[in-house]
């Protein structure tokens, strides 16, 4: 068992660099095959630029991130200090339905962050938004590679 | 891996080679194509993605950018998507608006 932290800011254009890095660093600790890996990065990348763009409107705030292995899978902990904003709410649907030529251009992180984590949790905790990404390793100590987009935010 | 976008057009047809990872800090370079594109009123966008490891949600914008920037009838071709990547279309619906290929010649 492990688990490594990073605090990053906001404020900027983009911290998908420092968050992939970070995940990244984690999914290789953890021994997390390439593809699960893939997607859990993407996951996070989601989550974070979501936090920084909805959440804290490009005002900036902090975004804490911890992750490990504990239980037989790898986990991701996001928590920032924006309003109270559960991604499981978010429903892609309407937005599926609608021709490519005529559709929103944004709207598509959340449907990727939540489709291909083996469990997502949220919980709003002492004033902040905890998000909770699960990779599950297996006994021969590799991940699974994904599920199905059906069975994202089932927790 | 750093990201790098080059731009070829021969008569109606532009393709872009896309390498490394398109996000949040990339994909404005890839927009910016696509807007050089259109004002040359292309029929066709090729994207040779063979290179390309990682596409997050704003890749997916750039893809809805080009659909819209482009006439309703401009063919976008996305070739030699990896499988990830091309798993990040499908997620989104977006595969039903494009034509995706293993090679340029298939």
């Amino acid at each position: 068992m492990f688990a490594c932290r990073l605090k990053v800011d906001g404020s900027g254009a983009s911290i998908a660099g420092p968050v992939g890095d970070f995940v990244g660093a984690l999914a290789e600790r953890a021994g997390l095959a390439t593809r699960p890996a893939y997607w859990l990065r993407l996951a996070a990348d989601e989550i974070t630029t979501n936090i920084v763009i909805h959440g804290y409107r490009g005002r900036g705030g902090v975004v804490d991130l911890e992750g490990g292995v504990e239980a037989g899978g790898v986990y991701l902990r996001i928590e920032d200090d924006a309003p109270a904003f559960d991604p499981r709410a978010y429903d892609p649907a309407p937005r599926l339905a609608v021709p490519p030529s005529v559709r929103e251009l944004g709207g598509y992180g959340l449907m990727l962050a939540l489709g291909k984590v083996d469990e997502f949790r949220y919980q709003y905790v002492g004033g902040r938004n905890r998000n909770t990404l699960i990779m599950r390793l297996t006994t021969s100590g590799e991940a699974h590679g994904g599920v199905d987009a059906e069975r994202a935010g089932g927790v | 891996m750093a990201f790098k976008a080059k731009m070829r057009i021969e008569g109606s047809t532009a393709t872009v080679r896309l390498e490394g990872e398109l996000d949040g800090r990339s994909a404005p370079e890839l927009n910016e194509l696509v807007v050089r594109a259109a004002d040359q009123r292309v029929e066709r966008l090729v994207l040779l993605l063979e290179d390309l490891s990682y596409m997050s949600s704003a890749g997916i914008r750039s893809l809805v950018f080009a659909h819209q920037k482009m006439p309703e009838e401009t063919e976008i071709l996305l070739v030699g998507t990896r499988p990830d990547v091309a798993e990040t279309i499908r997620l989104t619906g977006f595969d039903r608006s494009i034509v995706m290929r293993e090679t340029l010649e298939a």
